[in-house]
């Protein structure tokens, strides 16, 4: 479950080359840097997540599956991957706030809505038996048996198929498989592969310089976190190198992704800040959040890419351009305040910066 | 006095320019996917990258 | 700014000039003189800004080298400093360039014995570095790439190697940003102080934006400078 990185030449991103002034320029800087008052992330991230909820609760009907949703030529990027997306990050934003808080009974009521709509898991099952070979319908199936939401049919059919060679042998990027692993987790089956291998192939697993980060390995790099933490759930399966990659380089990469008015990579960026074992990188979350809170709109969207739109009458955005953006900055919005409100909330180990050399 | 073609003025004005500039434009480009190779690779079937899983055709 | 195209004179001299130093640098010749090979003496004016935005490190070979400077090279570089020093409004950067030149014409090329002895100047303030943000810093710095050679002990040295990881982003930043001649002058500092987190890959980095950005020989001159102090370090 994932977005499309921005393609091609963006040169057109908003804060950069076009005249609004403001993010990225100007304005609030992330980093660890002085210049940004503490708590800054605080004071904006109760309405942004709050606000980032409603806009979904009130577009609940464009989640809604088609009829002809199994149908060979309907689009599940335009379906069944939004809500997928809808379940995953509801789900993890009903386990990230305390009951009680209007935010979790929210959280909760659209993961609930989402389950209705694959008809308690019976739609799923049909899906797999149209596309047995696919994985994909097992990584949505996952996002809800991860909640407790179970359907027995559908089990029955995936438990032979996960089993076989082919399942193991599925060719696709390591970021990806990393996923199909915690989605076996999630559902209980054996896992096809060691984790620790397969985050040692990925982008993020090799360090890789981070001067040759860009959308698609920025993207890649985000899910390794959220498939290696469950979604930002178990923060301690970050190992310290990675721990301490993340934390040296994300100030730098956010502040592309601010300049070049990348927001949905931002919110995936800061959830990866808000998942990392140990006290929370506050300095990046205070220096960052206030940049995407003013892109936010007054009715709670926030567009994936591109110069955000002034008028404050609603659906400034196509539903297809903004609802993962939105569905990431509540998410990731649920994740800092998390992180911000009970630091060291795992081991409470030493926040690791990187080694330096010499 | 100096042997120029340009006014002192000129080359002062260039001169604290050079001195202190400000940041260029950023540019920005994330790179495209294309699916040449996967195509052969995959005997005529595209791979498409990662992120989205879609319908097989037929 | 993209030098090729100079957009004025003085833009034309600066290319020429680090074009000069980068050959020097090359070839580790200590007897050419930068100046002369551009076409630059006393007398003209364009050529003397020239030598101001170059500032130092038109004497940077011999200082890398360990090595006399060209008479020429001197002369210029010191009537470069007389011509064009600071306004009193003028941003720190102005005066912290202006500062190392001096303080490298005492260093490299002190006065005959006898001569009256040059002025001390004072360090232009600093603690404004330590208040940047990072972004800020990094360009600032950037701009103050001269100052960054070995044995050149300056409150933006002590700045700089106090906030290396921040010039590290800094440099990931620029590079992001397509904006070479940043990156290259913040890995030059890099190379410099050390102390860069072991995940940047600085020497394949410094490869990458010298064969992107080499068209603008500021940017060749920069890395350059680095490759050679990375090499002396490593010794």
């Amino acid at each position: 479950m994932t977005t499309t990185a921005t393609e091609g030449p963006s040169q057109d991103g908003p804060a950069g080359s076009r005249g609004r002034p403001g993010p990225g320029r100007g304005g609030p800087r992330p980093g660890a840097s002085p210049g940004t008052p503490p708590g800054a992330a605080l004071a904006v991230l109760p309405g942004v997540l709050r606000s980032a909820l409603a806009w979904t609760d009130a577009h609940r009907a464009d989640f809604t599956l088609p009829d002809d949703v199994l149908e060979p030529h309907t689009q599940v990027n335009a379906t069944l991957k939004p809500l997928g997306e809808l379940a995953q990050l509801g789900s993890t934003i009903r386990r990230t706030t305390d009951p009680g808080a209007p935010e979790h009974e929210l959280a909760g009521d659209l993961v609930a809505y989402a389950w209705e709509q694959v008809a308690g898991g019976e739609l799923l099952l049909e899906l797999l038996r149209g596309e047995p070979f696919a994985a994909y319908p097992y990584e949505i199936y996952a996002a809800f048996a991860g909640y407790g939401l179970r359907h027995e049919g559908f089990e029955a059919l995936a438990r032979p198929l996960t089993a076989t060679r082919a399942w193991a042998h599925t060719e696709q990027h390591a970021n990806r498989q990393l996923g199909l692993v915690n989605s076996e987790r999630r559902v209980g089956a054996v896992t096809h592969t060691d984790a620790g291998a397969v985050l040692s192939r990925t982008w993020l697993g090799g360090l890789s310089e981070p001067w040759m980060f860009e959308g698609p390995s920025g993207y890649a790099l985000t899910h390794t976190v959220f498939h290696l933490t469950d979604w930002g759930r178990m923060p301690d399966r970050v190992p310290e190198r990675i721990d301490g990659y993340l934390r040296t380089w994300l100030p730098a990469w956010a502040d592309g992704c601010l300049e070049s008015g990348q927001w949905d990579l931002t919110g995936e960026l800061l959830a990866v800040a808000a998942s990392l074992p140990g006290p929370a990188p506050a300095a990046l979350l205070d220096a960052v959040w206030p940049v995407l809170a003013d892109v936010q709109h007054p009715t709670g969207c926030v567009p994936e890419t591109g110069m955000p739109v002034e008028d404050p009458a609603p659906d400034p955005y196509p539903f297809i351009d903004c609802y993962h953006s939105t569905l990431v900055t509540a998410f990731a919005a649920a994740l800092s305040l998390r992180s911000l409100r009970s630091p060291g909330q795992t081991d409470g180990s030493a926040p690791g910066r990187e080694r330096r050399t010499a | 006095m100096f042997t120029t073609d340009t006014t002192a003025t000129d080359v002062e004005l260039d001169l604290e320019q050079a001195l202190n500039p400000g940041e260029v434009e950023g540019l920005y480009r994330d790179s495209r996917e294309c699916a040449y190779l996967a195509l052969l690779a995959g005997g005529g079937a595209l791979l498409l990258s990662p992120p989205t899983p879609r319908p097989k055709k037929g | 700014m993209d030098q090729t195209h100079a957009s004025s004179p003085l833009a034309g001299a600066v290319h020429d000039l680090a074009t000069e130093v980068v050959l020097a640098l090359r070839s580790g010749d200590h007897l050419a003189t930068v100046c002369g090979a551009a076409g630059i003496d006393e007398e003209n004016r364009t050529g003397i800004a020239a030598a101001r935005v170059i500032g130092a490190d038109l004497l940077l070979p011999s200082v890398l080298y360990g090595r006399h400077p060209h008479p020429g090279d001197v002369a210029v570089l010191d009537r470069a400093v007389r011509e064009f020093p600071p306004k009193p409004d003028a941003p720190a950067a102005t005066a912290w360039s202006h500062w190392h030149m001096i303080s490298t014409l005492q260093r490299i090329a002190p006065p005959p014995p006898g001569a009256a002895a040059p002025a001390v100047y004072a360090e232009p303030d600093a603690a404004w570095l330590e208040g940047a943000p990072w972004q800020a810093f990094t360009h600032q710095l950037s701009v103050l790439a001269p100052l960054a050679v070995p044995a050149a002990p300056s409150a933006v040295r002590r700045a700089a190697t106090n906030r290396a990881v921040d010039l590290s982003r800094g440099f990931v930043r620029a590079v992001r940003r397509r904006d070479w001649l940043q990156a290259a002058g913040a890995g030059r500092w890099l190379a410099a102080i050390g102390g860069e987190p072991a995940t940047l890959g600085l020497e394949r980095g410094l490869d990458f934006v010298e064969l992107m950005g080499g068209h603008d020989p500021r940017v060749t001159l920069h890395v350059r400078a680095a490759r050679l102090m990375a090499e002396a370090r490593a010794r």
